[in-house]
C-alpha cells in the first residue's frame, strides 16, 4: 500500500486551542477539515475542573454555597437559587413567601444579566463590535443592583438556606423599576442594531441547525431547545418558588438555527423583565428566613431538583446521609449536556460558522468543567 | 458546635460508627404504584427489584443488566425521550460499590423518574448511547470520576481530567489532599502550589 | 422595488450605525477614570476584612469565641486566645487572615456575633508576595488605606 504522504491528504487537523478569543473561556476544539468547510470537531474540556462535586463532599451545607456560585460565574444566582432550593426539598421545608418573591426577582434580574452578556459575546464574535459595550452597560445597573443588595458583582451568595441572609435594603424596589424601566427601550435598541441588520441575518440563519428530535435525544434544554419549537420551561413545567403566580410566555421558533435562538434569548428577557414587574408589585412583608436549625442535618434520603438556568436544565443531585455534609453532590451542568450537540451542529459548516455556533450554545466553561 | 463543624473530610460510614446499637438510618421511602410500574413489572417482571418513591420523586431500582431494556422500552414506550443525567455515588462499605442512577424525564407526561441499579467494582455496566445520545460525555464524566466502564461506549476515555491521570476522584478512597501534586511534579516539573 | 432600494442603499446598515452615531454625544460617557476616581460600592459590598474595635474604650471587640473560623469554608482564619487570670474570660492574642485564600463570600461576618469581623469596602488588596497576603492583627485593625494619587 503506498504511503500517504502529507500531499495527499484532504484533511487537516486544526487545533482551536484553550486560548482562544471566542471560545468563551479555556475550550478547546480540535477540527478536522476539508478546506474551510469542517468534517467534524472534537472538544477537549477539563481545563477548568476544579473538583466541585469532590468539595461538595467536605463542606457543609451551608459552607457549600459560594462554591456553586463559581460554577456559572456569569450567572451565579441562578446556582445558589438551584442549591438552595435543592436542600430546601431534602429538608422538607419551604422558604418565606418574601424570600420567594425576592428570589424570583433576583433570578429573572440575573437571566437577562445572562443574556446580554451572552448577546454582547456572541455580537463580539460574529464581528459586531459595537453592541458588547451597550449590553455591559446595561449589566452595570443589575450588577449594582446585586451589590446593593447582597455585597458582590458576580459571585453573589445571595440565597441561604430556608431563605436570605440581608433585608432588602431600601430602595430595592426603586431600582428595580427603575431598570426595568429603562431596560426595553435598550433592548429594541439592540434589536435595531442586528435583528434586520443584512450581515447579521446572513451570518446567522442556516448555522447550526438543530431540530427538536435531535436536541431531545442529545439532551439539549434551555433557549436551544425553545428555538427548535418544544414550547418547554421548567419555570412553567415544574414550577418552583412560585413561578406559577407569574403569567409570561414561553418564546419558541420553528427552525432551530442561530437566528432562531438569538430571537428567542431576547424575547426571554422582555419576558424576564415581565415577570420582574408583576414580582416587584407586591413583595409580601415578613420573615425572610424560614424555620431552618443552625446546624443542617437533612434525613438520610436523595432528591434532584432542576431550576430554569438561563442556559438550559441545571440540576442538582444531592445525597444526604444524615450527616451535616452531603454525602454526594451532582450538578447536572446544562452547558456541558448542550456542548456535546456541538459536533452535530458544526458538520458540514464553516470554520467561521463553529464561531458563531459556539457562541449561540451560550456556554459557560466554569460550568462545563465544574 | 465544634465538633459538627469539623472541616476535615468525614468518612460516611461514621454517622453508622457512632451510633453502634442502632441501625444505620436509611431513606424513608414509600412505595410507588401506577399504571407505569405495573407496566414495567409486567414486562421486565423479577428484574425491577423495588418502586419507590421519596419526597415526591419517584425512583425504581433494578438488576444491573436490564437497566437499558428499561431505558430503551420507557423511551419507547412510555415516552421518557430525555435522558436529564447519569450519575454515579460511591458505597465503600457494601459489596455493590457503586450505585447507578439515570434522570429520566418525560415531555408528555411531564414526569420525572430515575432508574437506579448497584454494581460492583469492576462491573462494566452497557452504554446507554444507542438509546440516548446524550449519554456519550455523561457516561464519560461517570468513568471520568468513578472508574465505571461502560461497555460499547464509543470513546470511552477521561473527559474532565488529563489522560494520564491516576486515580478515580469521587471515589471516597481518594484522599482530597492529594489533588495534582504528582501529575504537576511529572508534567510541569515544578511542585504543586497547593 | 421598496426592498430593492433598501438593499442598494444599505437602509439596515445605517440604521445600525445611526444607533452608534447617536452615542457620540458626551453626555454618554460611562467610562470611569480610575484611579482618579475610584467607584463608590455599596455599604454592603463584601470586600478587606476587618477586625472593629470598641469606639469607648479602644479595645477589640472580638470575644475569641472562634465561631468565624468554623464558619470559614476555606479554614483561613486562625483566632490565638488566652485565658485572663482574673476576669476569667478569653483574651484575643493574635488573628490571622489569610486574603490570598478567601473566597470573600461572607460567611465569617454573618457568624460574628459581636459584629467584630466586619468585610470592608476596600477592594485593593494586591500585594507584592504571597506572604504579604497573610493579614495579622495589626493590620486587620487598621482597615482599608487606599493609596491615594496626585496628578
Amino acid at each position: 500500500m503506498p504511503e500517504a504522504t502529507f500531499l495527499d491528504a484532504t484533511e487537516l487537523v486544526l487545533n482551536m486551542g484553550p486560548q482562544h478569543p471566542s471560545t468563551h473561556g479555556v475550550l478547546r476544539v480540535i477540527l478536522k477539515l476539508d478546506g474551510e468547510k469542517v468534517n467534524g470537531t472534537e472538544c477537549v474540556i477539563g481545563y477548568l475542573h476544579r473538583g466541585v462535586e469532590k468539595i461538595g463532599e467536605n463542606r457543609t451545607y451551608q459552607m457549600f454555597a459560594p462554591y456553586v456560585d463559581r460554577m456559572d460565574y456569569v450567572a451565579a444566582v441562578s446556582n445558589g437559587l438551584g442549591y438552595c432550593l435543592a436542600v430546601e426539598k431534602l429538608l422538607n421545608v419551604e422558604a418565606a413567601p418574601r424570600a420567594q418573591v425576592t428570589r424570583v426577582i433576583l433570578t429573572e434580574l440575573n437571566r437577562i444579566a445572562s443574556h446580554l452578556l451572552w448577546l454582547g459575546t456572541h455580537a463580539l464574535d460574529i464581528g459586531a463590535l459595537t453592541p458588547v459595550f451597550y449590553t455591559f452597560r446595561e449589566r452595570e445597573e443589575i450588577l449594582n443592583i446585586f451589590e446593593k443588595y447582597c455585597g458582590a458583582r458576580l459571585t453573589t451568595h445571595s440565597f441561604r438556606i430556608g431563605g436570605l441572609q440581608y433585608e432588602l435594603y431600601d430602595g430595592f424596589e426603586d431600582d428595580v423599576k427603575a431598570f426595568c424601566k429603562a431596560a426595553l427601550p435598550k433592548m429594541d435598541e439592540y434589536e435595531e442594531l442586528l435583528t434586520a441588520n443584512r450581515i447579521w441575518v446572513s451570518r446567522l440563519t442556516g448555522v447550526g441547525v438543530l431540530n427538536a428530535e435531535d436536541c431531545k435525544a442529545y439532551g439539549v434544554t434551555g433557549p436551544m431547545l425553545r428555538a427548535a419549537g418544544v414550547k418547554w420551561d421548567i419555570r412553567k413545567a415544574l414550577p418552583y418558588s412560585g413561578y406559577e403566580k407569574y403569567d409570561f410566555e414561553i418564546p419558541t421558533r420553528q427552525d432551530g438555527d442561530t437566528f432562531d435562538r438569538y430571537i428567542v434569548r431576547m424575547q426571554e428577557m422582555r419576558q424576564s423583565v415581565r415577570i420582574i414587574r408583576q414580582a416587584v408589585e407586591d413583595i409580601p412583608s415578613g420573615p425572610i428566613m424560614a424555620k431552618v436549625p443552625k446546624v443542617i442535618k437533612p434525613p438520610v434520603g436523595e432528591v434532584y431538583v432542576s431550576i430554569e438556568a438561563p442556559k438550559g436544565e441545571l440540576g442538582y443531585f444531592i445525597v444526604s446521609d444524615g450527616s451535616t455534609q452531603p454525602y454526594r453532590v451532582r450538578v447536572r451542568p446544562p452547558s456541558f449536556v448542550n456542548l456535546q450537540a456541538l459536533d452535530r451542529m458544526a458538520k458540514g459548516a464553516l470554520i467561521a460558522d463553529v464561531v458563531a455556533i459556539i457562541g449561540t450554545i451560550d456556554i459557560v466553561l466554569g460550568e462545563v468543567d465544574r | 458546635m465544634a465538633d459538627e463543624q469539623k472541616p476535615q473530610p468525614k468518612p460516611p460510614a461514621a454517622a453508622a460508627g457512632h451510633a453502634a446499637p442502632k441501625p444505620p438510618a436509611v431513606m424513608a421511602t414509600t412505595p410507588w404504584e401506577s399504571d407505569l410500574t405495573s407496566q414495567l413489572k409486567e414486562h421486565f417482571g423479577e428484574q425491577i427489584l423495588e418502586c419507590l418513591s421519596y419526597l415526591g420523586q419517584e425512583f425504581l431500582i433494578a438488576k444491573p443488566e436490564a437497566v437499558i431494556p428499561i431505558l430503551d422500552y420507557l423511551k419507547l414506550d412510555a415516552d421518557f425521550d430525555y435522558l436529564v443525567d447519569v450519575t454515579a455515588a460511591d458505597y465503600p462499605n457494601r459489596p455493590e460499590r457503586f450505585d447507578l442512577i439515570y434522570v429520566l424525564y418525560s415531555f408528555s407526561r411531564n414526569q420525572r423518574i430515575r432508574v437506579k441499579t448497584r454494581i460492583p467494582d469492576g462491573f462494566k455496566p452497557q452504554t446507554a448511547v444507542t438509546v440516548h445520545a446524550t449519554a456519550n460525555w455523561l457516561e464519560r464524566e461517570v468513568f471520568d470520576m468513578f472508574g465505571i466502564e461502560f461497555a460499547g461506549h464509543p470513546d470511552m476515555k477521561r473527559i474532565l481530567l488529563p489522560e494520564d491521570w491516576q486515580g478515580y476522584p469521587l471515589r471516597k478512597d481518594y484522599g482530597i489532599i492529594q489533588q495534582d501534586e504528582r501529575w504537576v511534579k511529572e508534567n510541569l516539573g515544578i511542585d504543586s502550589a497547593q | 422595488m421598496r426592498k430593492l432600494l433598501r438593499t442598494i442603499f444599505l437602509v439596515d446598515l445605517l440604521q445600525g450605525l445611526w444607533v452608534t452615531f447617536r452615542y457620540q454625544h458626551p453626555k454618554h460617557i460611562y467610562t470611569e477614570q480610575y484611579p482618579a476616581q475610584r467607584p463608590k460600592v455599596a455599604e454592603r459590598y463584601r470586600g478587606a476584612p476587618r477586625l472593629n474595635i470598641n469606639p469607648d474604650n479602644g479595645e477589640t471587640l472580638c470575644i475569641s469565641c472562634n465561631l468565624c473560623a468554623l464558619a470559614c469554608p476555606e479554614n483561613l482564619i486562625v483566632v490565638g486566645w488566652e485565658r485572663d487570670e482574673q476576669t476569667k474570660r478569653k483574651v484575643l492574642t493574635t488573628f490571622t487572615y489569610d486574603t490570598s485564600r478567601c473566597m470573600f463570600c461572607g460567611l465569617c461576618e454573618d457568624a460574628c456575633p459581636v459584629d467584630a469581623l466586619e468585610l470592608t469596602q476596600d477592594f485593593e488588596l494586591a500585594s507584592y508576595t504571597r506572604e504579604g497576603a497573610i493579614w495579622d492583627r495589626q493590620l486587620l485593625e487598621e482597615g482599608p488605606r487606599p493609596t491615594k494619587y496626585r496628578f
